[in-house]
């Protein structure tokens, strides 16, 4: 097979390697990514549904998020593990729009696909594919609206409308009004630079979606604790919280060291040095007056019991992440040793409590006056619904965080491809050359995604999508689909917002992904070494 | 899945080059198994229909036990419907998602888990009907969660608030545990496990801050006797006995010291070694350990105690020092019980013996040795202790799996009064409530627009199951019953009419005081709601065969 039935007379390539060239390779890729695509097309859109996959090792996940099913299918084909990777990067860039764009780039290659067969030179299309997608991001910053920031009460519905729209597609549609407003209130309590890591999020399996939590501080699970925790006081109002990351244990201080004894009485010496250097820890953290003691690493028993007799409570083992965002939201810093304690290593914050949420008990820290975090616990019927919930508030998280930086949006539902379509084809028929045919294919192209939202939703799409175009070519800028009417609508007074920068990038990638494909001609696959177990390897 | 000319293909993703042949795109697409569209949902269903008929017959006081026999050999006898599905080994995934979803209800309310099951699959069998019509699954789920929304109302509105309080021990939170013992083995032994439970849960309640730490109720078994002999002990029981065989078998007034040290010479924790090269060097260490142990248990004597209790072990010279000197001892207590065992008797644990002072000494008015029947078992109870905040439950049983049981049913009822102690609005039981939703979903279905109303119209059927097969577990007619207990709410406008299940001869529940707390009828519509729409919104499934490797 690898030599097509002639006998080689030159051997290059070593046995075995699979080597295919010409217009069929284009085409082969284009078919292995239309397969791709037609896995996730059904999951576009607020009727969109689910997949669930269940991995070689057992695990089980139900998601209806792009760049998941792509990471979780396994995908060996070259070409389309290219597709895999621009839902991964439209996932890292804007962490929503992963099937679109997916969509998208299959559908781009599937329009190019007619000029390949036809015999027009890839490079050709390449070009009219790049110049279309420009005309079109170009057109959507004419045409998107800008959302003023000061006017805070406007600035916060445009963020709840595009964290909605974010959430629609998802499992947490229904509960959108609740989770929109804590993704919102979780993006808008960071700070500057809006780092993401600093929202902590928390699954609990139990409860329903409904009995979630925003806390405006920190949570975390109660770690592992010794004898003598639950004699600790587990409140405080206005506490003073000492974060460490100094081991309270009693132990070996070095570990291969050896103490040679060379009289029995120098034991209770040697004993006595040891507790010394541990009590001498203990007592300069009670001077410091601190009310809450968490350290990185653990708090033995001894510490534990010591600090239950002086009413302060304490945490071993806290996550680095975790602790992180305490400081972040009660001040304060790190001490990685407890020889000088200022009073300014200590945080503080308005609430300390432990808590039951569903089986678990919960430290939450709240009221904090850095409040440069918060942490958001999730709760659901079963571990994929949390993990699925936990993927969609992300997406909403990451949409609102870009919606904060760039406060233009554009209406979603179909309308802005509508629109770029219509102005596509206005466009191409003002050139002539086959270019004009290459335009024209892209926005026929753009129409996919109104086009699918209508397949999922079990609605008309053919009769749906004459109707747009008849309304867009009127002028109707922001006409998409409307599914509670099950008709077309204005999509942007029913506050169907994105945030314009995620159908940009949406563009790009899928043309910079399909334009990538189409010049590929030769794929040149070494052979698994099958020496080393074969199957592992080739894929990489 | 359009091709078909390689059958053993057709499942999985497949496209094809110039020459026909198929190539592969996903890693191993022949082992993976693929299910798409309408089918994987109906299968789906299914499969959610022969797990949760399993547990259908558990459901209500006339629900039967069913038997699990472990991989090991091990026997379970229970109708907890969370115990039943966790000890299934179940491979399908849309059956695990049930089971978690009993799990889910077991860890927040931890009652009520057989009818969260049964509850999924009525709506799941509705939906099933409607998909047979045609409508899209999606619009199933969302009329569903917007019936659920107002069955919730209508609970909200109809609930009754009961008096809790440390007086009201004996009514209403008493009748509330005995509902939920209704449904277990243990019935028979209902009103030792209903107060059991009440005290258990009111010792260790924080009632102002509605808090109940389970961490401070500590259940203990031992197999023998019958069920009827638990007790609830206001103190500590620990599966110990004292060090030393002669040591008194009851203690009173005891000041005990509770040490995480073992009686043993001193050891440094960095590495260490002592080269003895001469007989009196040895002897000189010898009479160092002698002197030590004296120091320490005239350390423990100066600070006043009379118990020792150690989490490690101590030797027999140790133990015979303990015993001369009148020192009663208990070792190699564990940690949690260690710490019971400071919290109930106001104790401070003290890391070595020169921390010891009379002020860390814990009180308890007794410590007594209990045996049992013949086989020299053995446990210390603490009791009078000067903080009543920890109690120990101690159920025996006639064999493991009575014993077992026991402590499952009265871990529900535990739960009820919890749940009640943090919200103290009630349900009525026996199908009462849910048949007030079905009949509230029911009236709104008429004002629906479009396709909800039958989604409306299923989910009031869905719940009309649960009083159904109340009514069929029971003996009675399902339907007849059913019928009747609607007309009577429709008429009465009363909320507490449900299933005369046990044939007291009224369906007034509130007479019966069949009571459920809210939030955990609640939770069960929600849940069953929620895990509805994720089977329902699943439209494809890929399975990787196994690994071979």
């Amino acid at each position: 097979m690898a030599f097509n039935n002639q006998t080689p007379t030159i051997v290059v390539l070593k046995e075995g390697t699979d080597s295919s060239q010409g217009k069929g390779q284009i085409l082969n890729n284009i078919n292995a990514c239309l397969a791709i695509q037609e896995t996730l097309k059904p999951t576009l859109g607020p009727f969109g549904s689910d997949i669930l996959i269940k991995s070689g090792n057992g695990r089980t996940t139900i998601s209806n998020d792009g760049a998941t099913i792509l990471k979780l299918l396994d995908v060996v084909h070259p070409a389309a593990k290219m597709l895999v990777d621009i839902s991964r990067a439209q996932d890292a860039e804007v962490g929503d729009g992963t099937t679109s764009v997916t969509i998208l780039a299959g559908e781009f290659l599937k329009e190019s696909k007619a000029f390949v067969e036809d015999g027009l030179s890839p490079h050709l299309i390449i070009k009219g594919l790049r110049k279309a997608c420009d005309l079109a991001v170009n057109r959507i910053r004419e045409i998107q609206v800008e959302i003023e920031k000061d006017d805070t009460s406007n600035f916060r519905n445009l963020l709840e409308r595009c964290a909605t729209t974010a959430m629609s597609s998802k499992l947490i549609s229904n509960n959108s009004e609740f989770f929109t407003k804590m993704v919102v209130d979780a993006v808008l309590s960071l700070d500057e630079d809006l780092d993401e890591s600093m929202i902590g999020i928390k699954k609990v399996p139990g409860g329903a979606m409904e009995d979630s939590l925003f806390v405006d501080g920190v949570a975390f699970k109660k770690t592992f604790s010794y004898a003598g925790f639950e004699q600790q006081p587990k409140k405080f109002d206005n506490p003073k919280i000492l974060s460490l990351n100094v081991e309270l244990e009693l132990k070996a201080e070095k570990d291969n060291a050896e103490v040679r004894v060379q009289q029995v009485a120098d034991f209770q010496d040697i004993v006595d040095a040891e507790w010394k250097i541990i009590f001498s820890k203990l007592e300069a953290i009670s001077e410091s007056g601190a009310n809450i003691v968490l350290s990185k690493l653990p708090i033995g028993d001894l510490a534990t019991q010591y600090f239950a007799d002086r009413n302060i409570f304490c945490a071993g083992r806290v996550g680095a992440e975790d602790l992180d965002r305490v400081i972040k939201a009660v001040g304060g810093a790190i001490q990685s040793t407890v020889s000088s304690l200022t009073p300014e290593a200590l945080g503080t914050c308005e609430r300390f409590e432990e808590v039951q949420i569903g089986g678990e008990r919960y430290n939450l820290f709240q009221g904090c006056p850095e409040a440069k975090t918060c942490t958001l616990v999730l709760r659901g019927g079963a571990e994929q619904v949390i993990a699925e919930v936990e993927r969609s508030l992300h997406d909403a998280i990451m949409i609102v965080k870009r919606a904060v930086k760039h406060g233009s949006v554009v209406a979603g539902g179909g309308a802005i491809e509508m629109e770029l379509s219509k102005y596509l084809r206005e466009y191409s028929k003002t050139i002539a050359g086959k270019q004009q045919l290459v335009i024209l294919a892209f926005a026929r192209a753009l129409e996919i995604i109104p086009r699918q939202l209508c397949e999922n939703a079990g609605l008309d799409a053919i009769e749906l999508l004459n109707i747009l175009r008849s309304t867009h070519a009127r002028g109707e800028t922001w006409f998409g689909i409307d599914f509670q009417k099950e008709a077309v609508g204005n999509n942007m007074d029913n506050f169907i917002w994105e945030p314009s920068l995620v159908k940009i990038n949406a563009l790009q990638s899928a043309t910079e992904a399909a334009t990538l494909l189409l010049s590929v001609d030769q794929t040149i696959k070494n052979q698994d070494d099958q020496a080393n177990g074969g199957r592992g390897q080739g894929a990489f | 899945m359009a091709q078909q000319q390689m059958p053993d293909l057709s499942n999985a993703i497949v496209a094809q080059d110039e020459m026909g042949r198929p190539f592969i795109i996903v890693r191993d697409q022949g082992k993976k198994q693929r299910q798409h569209g309408l089918e994987a949902t109906k299968a789906h269903i299914l499969a959610a229909r022969a797990v949760a008929s399993i547990v259908k017959t558990s459901l209500g006081p006339r629900g039967l036990d069913k038997i699990l026999v472990g991989p090991d050999g091990d026997i379970t006898i229970t109708n907890d419907g969370a115990t039943i599905l966790a000890q299934m080994d179940l491979d399908n995934e849309i059956a695990k998602l049930l089971v978690q979803l009993a799990q889910s209800q077991d860890d927040e309310i931890g009652d009520g888990t057989t009818g969260v099951v049964v509850l999924a699959l009525a709506l799941l069998d509705q939906a099933h009907e409607l998909l047979d019509k045609g409508i899209h699954p999606l619009k199933i789920a969302n009329g569903f969660d917007a019936a659920c929304k107002i069955a919730v109302a209508q609970l909200d509105a109809d609930a009754d608030d009961i008096l809790i309080s440390e007086e009201a021990r004996d009514s209403n939170l008493l009748k509330a545990a005995r509902t939920s013992l209704g449904l277990k083995i243990v019935s028979k032994a209902h009103d030792h496990f209903a107060h059991m439970a009440v005290d258990a849960v009111l010792a260790v309640a924080d009632l102002e801050r509605k808090d109940v730490d389970f961490e401070l109720i500590k259940m203990e078994t031992k197999v023998g006797g019958s069920i009827e002999d638990l007790a609830l002990i206001r103190g500590v029981l620990l599966d110990k006995e004292f060090s030393h065989p002669q040591m008194p078998k009851k203690a009173t007034d005891c000041k005990i010291a509770i040490l995480t040290c073992p009686f043993e010479p001193p050891k440094p924790k960095t590495k260490h070694k002592l080269d003895i090269s001469s007989v009196e060097e040895f002897k000189v260490l010898q009479e160092y350990e002698q002197t030590k142990f004296r120091e320490m248990i005239s350390l423990v004597k100066d600070s006043g105690a009379n118990v020792v209790a150690c989490q490690w072990g101590f030797d027999d010279e140790a133990n015979h020092l303990l015993l001369s000197s009148g020192l009663n001892a208990i070792r190699w207590i564990g940690g949690s019980e260690l710490e019971l065992l400071a919290i109930a008797t106001n104790g401070h644990i003290v890391p070595r013996f020169e921390d010891l002072t009379p002020e860390k000494l814990g009180t308890a008015g007794v410590i007594r040795e209990l045996e049992f029947g013949t086989t020299r078992d053995r446990m210390l109870v603490v009791e009078d202790c000067s903080n009543t905040r920890a109690v120990t439950c101690f159920i025996r049983g006639s064999n493991e799996m009575i014993v077992a049981e026991g402590v499952r049913a009265l871990h529900d009822s535990i739960c009820v009064v919890r749940n009640l102690v943090r919200d103290s609005r009630v349900v009525y039981g026996g199908g009462a409530a849910e048949l007030l939703a079905s009949l509230a979903v029911s009236a709104a279905a008429d004002k629906q627009k479009g396709i909800d109303q039958y989604a409306f119209r299923a989910f009031s059927s869905a719940l009309d199951q649960v009083p159904m097969v109340l009514a069929e577990n029971s003996g009675l007619d399902p339907i007849e019953t059913l019928s009747q207990l609607k007309l009577k709410q429709a008429l009465e406008k009363c909320a507490h009419l449900g299933v005369d299940c046990l044939g007291k001869g009224t369906n007034d529940m509130k007479e019966l005081f069949v009571i459920d707390p809210l939030i955990g009828k609640k939770q069960q519509l929600l849940l069953a709601t929620q895990l509805t729409r994720m089977i329902l919104k699943i439209n494809d499934v890929i399975i990787s065969g196994k690994d071979e490797y």
